[in-house]
This record gives structure tokens, C-alpha cells and sequence, in this order.
């Protein structure tokens, strides 16, 4: 969601359950919903992204607040997590180092890095490692969805 | 502070608050001060390295701080917040983050490699900061909410 | 925001604006009692010193006597008595210090416990009277005015007059009468203090008017100045800045803002002893547009082209400071020996980013330099003259130590520095330069 007083009012399948109906972005195919596991030092960017995610269908699984945490959640949920949002900038381990452990864990998870703008060799090098693709700060809601998506593809 | 470092700073702080905060920003003139400096309770730092060592700070009361942060949250359909708590605290940081990322990358292409280091955020009473030997640009913001001192003291390294 | 030089540029010229319009009122500031005083300049005929005044009977015991003004007999009346402030015990040979005050029709002398200086302020800063502020009744005092820290009280001459007029209440003179005879002498203006008088004042509305400082630095040129101004003014004060402008024309650098012509550049390259080491250090404080570092850099690599050179430059001045990076000259003013690195920019010749690259540009305050190298050379032509007295000595501490030994000091062309025994003047008719002692 872009900064701004315009609001989106969020309309449910209860309130026009048939005209122009389309699963929503966090729905797999059989019904459920797609989990993600959220990893980033700031509450503020972690509510921003939940928020975002929860609005479209998308299981919020769990949180964590530096690379270490990410990287044991992502093992204790295994195999129940479907995409990880990783924050490149964060104390005790950040993302890049996180996202290598979890590759080598399980090579066939999607990690979509966050970053502030500044960070753009860490990025590369982060899709270079293996992460499905990456969004800048500020978080925009459209832009944050387009590339969630185009991760679990 | 090397003159080239001076636009991209003022810019990017006057751009991401406009976009994030919506509404009037207005720059006081810039100056230059060597003394240690009175913070005005709220201060977010962000470390500065590549080309230069260095920091920048963000200065504001502990008033402004709360309402600066309740507009970013409300916005974003958050809770606005009535004390300066971990997500207000948070929020600042991010303000911190975000202004800063967007300088440095205007110095990158400018072809000056500067790095961010991660923010940290102090709130006191009679806080102080002082730098011996590095200069500080000082660049006052005024907003409806009140106003925000950016703090920037870069030294090259030689 | 492709818009913030010019934001930036109006702001600039706003504060200037504003700047400009707050001088409008002047007085003349002086102490009684341990407070500071002003009263209008314009009501201020001249400063004066009396001492032996012919003492008057029948007059308020406030009136000292009179006077005679070549050739006008004028009342002296004594502030400190008139507002029952103690006053000072005094030799009767010791002058007082005083103003000769003057309305339309009136002139009348006061004397003071010591005349401070001419002062220069908004009159929107003055602020109405009240009790509080005064040792004196209310009604001689026209307003109060903040200034540089401290608080005067301005008087109201007209008020001092009508006062200085009252008849004698005879039950108010003293028992003791001195004999009339025995003090009735009249007494000229002390000859000696008057060029002293004069050159005060010049001195004080050359800071006020043009931030310009007598100190030391430029002494020797001020009084061969200040004789050749009044030999053609016959002493007349400088009331504007167009005065201060025009005596001030004799002490401006040659070849200031613009580029060093070919023969400065030489002078460098004479004045310096091939320093050791890869790297030579030039520190430009205060370089303003840029031109001064855009020569010293040019001189430096010319007189040694096998060492790297490094300028540091910097300026308070965020307009100009900002724009010294993209400095534009002017085709004519470019000496042939700068050729190889002149490039053709779109709004005219500049330097070439090769060149570029030996200049760093900062907006600072060249006195906080704490964390600079040591320096080769410093270059600073009419800089600090126009700095005040204690930014003076400041300097000159950087100095002695931010110079190496054999390092050289270029100042501007009426300069020196405050303290010779450290410098030896090098021989040169185009540049002033100072050698420091090994």
C-alpha cells in the first residue's frame, strides 16, 4: 500500500460473492492459503507486510526478528512454509547469510529479500545465492504483491 | 562537509517526507555547527561509511516523533499511537532508513560510494551529542507535526 | 525536485533582504552608573572630552558650567547628577568624557562615565520603556534596545535639553560655591585626540558597514589610509556604505576573483623550496567562488608537476561554495598556462575533471579545522581582515600549526601576519608572501 490518505477499502467474498470474482493472490489453487513466514527487524515493516499479505488471503506463520531466528522458525515450520519474506539489513545475521542457510537446508525455497534502497550489490548478490526476487523500500502494496506472486510461480 | 554531498541530502529529505507524510514540508537554511549539540529527545542515527566515515542524525521532540509516526501508521491504515512505543520507534527508524537509503543512492550516482550501517534510535532527556573533529551540516525541516533536524557529519577518508 | 538550487538561491536572498533592511537606526552608546546608554547619532554632534568647564552659579547643580566650542559658549550638563547616579571621583585635571548633543536650535554638552561606540540596530527592535529597565526616570528614556548580548537604554535628547534649560531652584545650589574666579577658564577640545576621535569612528563604521576589522593585519595601510582621507576629505567621517566602500578601495588584493595571471603563477613556483615527499597540501579557506584554489591548484602543479597536489578549499558561504565545483570564467581572463586544463562547458570554459579532482570544495567553517593535514601553503588573500579580532588570533594559532616549517602564507596584498617573528616576507612584487620559519 502506497504512503497516502487514500485508503482502499478492503471489499470481502461476502460482499459481492459473484461479480467479478477472482481468488485472491494468497489462495493456492485447492483452496487454502499460502504461508509465509515474515523476517525483519523492524515491527513497522513486519506489520506493513502482514497487513498487505493478510488483506489478499495470505497465512501469516510466523515472524522472526534477525537472520537466526529466521533461519531455526523456517526449520521448526518445514515443510509448512511456503514463501520468506527476508529483510537484508538486520542485526546478529542478516539476510544474505540467512538465506544462503536456508538454501542449503532446503534448496527449493522461495525467499523474496527486502531492501532500502542503497543496498543494490546485496541484492544481486542475493539473487545470485538463490532468492526468487526482491522488493524495495518503501513498500508498496501493488509491488509487493506482483512480486510475492511471481515468487511461488 | 564536501559541497557535492549537500543536494542529495537535502533532497531526499524533503521528497521521502513529502511522499511518506503528505503534507507541507519546508526547508530552513542550511548551517554548520562544530559544538556538541543539544538533542531534542528524539534522535535516529544512521551510520555512514564507503568514501567517508560518518553518521546522520535525525533530531525531533518526543512530540513530533509521535505525531510524525502516527501519520506514517495511519496511512497505512495502522493504529495511530499516543505514546512513543516500539512501533513508533520502529517507524521513526524506518523514516531514518529510508531518507538516508535514497541519499546515498543519489551519491552513488553521483560516483561516490557511501554505505549505510543499520539505524539505532535514542529518546532521553538533555541528551547531548558531540562529534570532536567532524563539522555538521545542519539542515532544519518544519512540518505541521513539528520539527526535524537532520544532522549530517561526514568526514572524508583519506 | 529538479527545483532546489533555486529554492535554495531564494532563501538565500531572503535572509539578505531581511538583513539588509534591519540597520536603519544608529546611536551612539556610552555607560552611566554601569549601565549602557544610546541616544540617536543624529542628535550627536561630536564626542568630546572637557575638563576644566567655567563653573555657572544660579544653575541646577547638575550644569557643570559652560564651555566654549570654538567660539560658541555651550552648558556641559553632568548626566550622572541630573539622574542622581553616583558619580566617579575624578582629579580636577582629569578630563570627562562626553557628547556635544545638538536639536535644531539647541546645543548642549553632557558628560558620561565613558563613551562605548556607534551601534547600529533595527529600530523595529526597539522596544517602549518601562520602570523596570532604567536607574533614570522614565521620561527621559525613549525605548530600550537589545544588542550583541547587551541591553541599552536610549535616551530622549529632547527631554536632556528641556532638563539642561530649567532655571536654578536657588534652595537646590550647593553651600559651597566655589569662587567663579578661580575655575574661569575657557578651555578648547584637547587638539591632540582629534585624529584619534576620527579615526575610531572610521574604524567603527568600516566593521559595521563592511564586516572590516583594523587590526594588526592591516594597520600599516589603515593609517596611511586614514591620513590620505582626511587630507582629502578634511577629516570627514564615512556616514554610508558607499564611504566605506571608497576608503576601503585602496586595500583590495589585485586579481581577486578571477584567475592568477601567468606571473603569480611564476611567484609560486619562486617563493617555494621543492618540498619532500609524493603529496603537497594547500589549504584555500575561505576561498569563496573559487578562484583563489582554482590558482594556487594550477600553480602548484605547474611549479611541481611530479608530486600530486591536494587543495582544500572551503567557505561559509553555501551559494557560492556550491556553485565553486562548476565555476564558469571568463575566456579573456584565462592565462595560456591554464590551457591544459581548460574544457568547453555548455555555459562556457571550466576545468577539466582531471583537474578538478585536486580540489576538494566544502562548506565549513575553516576554523573548525581540527582534522586536516599539514600544509604546504595557505592561501587566504583579504580574508582576514575582514574576520573580527579574536577570528584573527584564532587563525593565527590554526596557523602555527597547520604549517610546515618552509611552508609559505600568501596574504593579501595590504596584509600581514599578526606576529613577525615567525614569518620572513618573501621578496615579491605580485603576491604577498610569508615564509614560515624552520
Amino acid at each position: 500500500m502506497r504512503f497516502g490518505k487514500e485508503r482502499k477499502i478492503m471489499k470481502t467474498k461476502q460482499d459481492f460473492p459473484t461479480i467479478n470474482e477472482r481468488p485472491a493472490a494468497g489462495q493456492k489453487p485447492d483452496g487454502s492459503a499460502y504461508r509465509v513466514l515474515v523476517v525483519d527487524d523492524s515491527v513497522f515493516v513486519t506489520k506493513q507486510i502482514s497487513q498487505i499479505l493478510s488483506s489478499e488471503g495470505f497465512e501469516i506463520v510466523g515472524t522472526a526478528e534477525n537472520g537466526e531466528v529466521g533461519v531455526e522458525k523456517y526449520q521448526e515450520l518445514y515443510p509448512n512454509v511456503d514463501l520468506v519474506t527476508m529483510d537484508i539489513t538486520m542485526p546478529k545475521m542478516d539476510g544474505v547469510s540467512a538465506l544462503e542457510k536456508i538454501i542449503e537446508f532446503d534448496s527449493n525455497a522461495k525467499i523474496v529479500m527486502i531492501s532500502a534502497l542503497g543496498k543494490q550489490d546485496l541484492v544481486k548478490k542475493s539473487l545470485l545465492i538463490g532468492a526468487k526476487n526482491y522488493i524495495v523500500k518503501p513498500l508498496d502494496r501493488k509491488k509487493v504483491l506482483e512480486r510475492i506472486v511471481l515468487s511461488l510461480q | 562537509m564536501r559541497v557535492e554531498y549537500i543536494n542529495p541530502f537535502v533532497e531526499s529529505a524533503y521528497n521521502v517526507l513529502k511522499e511518506v507524510l503528505q503534507c507541507e514540508v519546508n526547508r530552513g537554511e542550511l548551517s554548520l555547527k562544530s559544538t556538541s549539540m543539544p538533542v531534542l529527545g528524539v534522535a535516529a542515527i544512521v551510520g555512514l561509511a564507503g568514501d567517508v566515515e560518518g553518521r546522520v542524525l535525525f533530531d525531533m521532540s518526543r512530540d513530533t516523533a509521535i505525531k510524525v509516526a502516527s501519520a506514517m501508521l495511519e496511512s497505512m491504515d495502522m493504529e495511530a499511537i499516543t505514546e512513543l512505543n516500539d512501533m513508533g520507534r520502529a517507524t521513526i527508524t524506518e523514516l531514518a532508513n529510508m531518507i538516508t537509503g535514497q541519499a546515498v543512492t543519489k551519491l552513488h550516482n553521483l560516483n561516490f560510494k557511501f554505505d549505510l550501517t543499520p539505524p539505532a534510535i535514542f529518546t532521553g532527556d538533555n541528551m547531548e551529542v558531540s562529534n570532536p573533529d567532524v563539522e555538521a551540516l545542519i539542515v532544519p525541516i518544519e512540518l505541521p507535526m513539528g520539527k526535524i533536524e537532520i544532522n549530517v557529519a561526514v568526514r572524508e577518508r583519506t | 525536485m529538479m527545483a532546489d538550487p533555486t529554492v535554495l538561491e531564494k532563501i538565500e536572498r531572503d535572509v539578505a533582504a531581511t538583513q539588509a533592511r534591519i540597520l536603519d537606526y544608529k546611536m551612539v552608546t556610552f555607560t552611566l552608573a554601569g549601565k549602557d546608554y544610546g541616544i540617536d547619532i543624529m542628535s550627536v554632534k561630536e564626542i568630546a572630552k572637557f575638563a576644566n568647564f567655567t563653573y555657572v552659579p544660579n544653575t541646577a547643580p547638575f550644569v557643570r558650567g559652560v564651555y566654549n566650542l570654538r567660539g560658541d559658549i555651550i552648558s556641559i550638563i553632568d548626566l550622572r547628577l541630573m539622574f542622581n547616579l553616583p558619580v566617579p571621583q575624578k582629579t580636577a585635571d582629569t578630563a570627562e568624557n562626553g557628547l556635544i548633543l545638538r536639536t535644531e536650535s539647541n546645543v548642549v554638552g553632557v558628560i558620561v562615565d565613558s563613551i562605548d561606540k556607534v551601534v547600529s540596530i533595527s529600530s523595529e527592535a526597539i522596544q517602549p520603556p518601562h520602570p523596570i529597565f532604567g536607574d533614570i526616570n522614565i521620561k527621559y528614556i525613549s525605548g530600550v534596545v537589545e544588542h550583541d548580548d547587551r541591553l541599552y537604554i536610549i535616551l530622549d535628547a529632547d527631554r536632556v535639553f528641556v532638563k539642561g534649560a530649567e532655571k536654578a531652584d536657588p534652595s537646590r545650589v550647593p553651600a559651597e560655591i566655589v569662587d567663579p574666579r578661580a575655575n574661569d577658564r575657557v578651555f578648547q577640545p584637547e587638539q591632540v585626540h582629534e585624529s584619534y576621535r576620527v579615526g575610531d569612528f572610521i574604524e567603527q563604521e568600516l566593521f559595521t558597514l563592511k564586516g572590516f576589522t583594523v587590526s594588526p593585519v592591516n594597520r600599516l595601510w589603515f593609517l596611511n589610509r586614514l591620513q590620505e582621507w582626511k587630507t582629502k576629505y578634511e577629516g570627514a567621517q564615512i556616514t554610508d556604505a558607499e564611504a566605506a566602500q571608497e576608503f576601503l578601495t585602496t586595500f583590495t588584493s589585485r586579481n581577486r576573483e578571477r584567475l592568477w595571471p601567468a606571473a603569480y603563477l611564476d611567484s609560486i613556483r619562486s617563493s617555494m623550496k621543492e618540498p619532500d615527499g609524493t603529496l603537497i597540501n594547500v589549504w584555500a579557506p575561505d576561498c569563496g567562488a573559487g578562484y583563489e584554489a582554482y590558482s594556487i591548484a594550477c600553480a602548484m602543479k605547474r611549479a611541481f608537476v611530479h608530486k600530486q597536489i591536494k587543495v582544500w578549499a572551503s567557505d561559509t558561504d553555501l551559494m557560492r561554495i556550491s556553485s565553486a565545483p562548476n565555476l564558469v570564467f571568463t575566456q579573456s581572463e584565462i592565462a595560456e598556462e591554464y590551457d591544459e586544463w581548460i574544457v568547453q562547458g555548455k555555459n562556457g570554459p571550466t576545468c577539466s575533471n582531471d583537474f578538478k579532482e585536486m580540489i576538494l570544495f566544502e562548506y565549513s567553517d575553516a576554523l573548525h579545522s581540527t582534522s586536516l593535514p599539514k600544509m604546504h601553503a595557505v592561501v587566504m588573500r583579504d580574508v582576514l581582515s575582514f574576520l573580527d579580532e579574536q577570528q584573527q588570533n584564532r587563525f593565527f594559532s590554526l596557523l602555527e600549526e597547520m604549517i610546515r616549517p618552509e611552508g609559505i602564507l600568501i596574504l593579501g596584498d595590504n596584509e600581514q601576519p599578526v606576529d613577525s617573528a615567525s614569518w620572513v616576507e618573501v621578496d615579491d612584487t605580485n603576491l604577498t608572501i610569508f615564509r614560515k620559519r624552520a
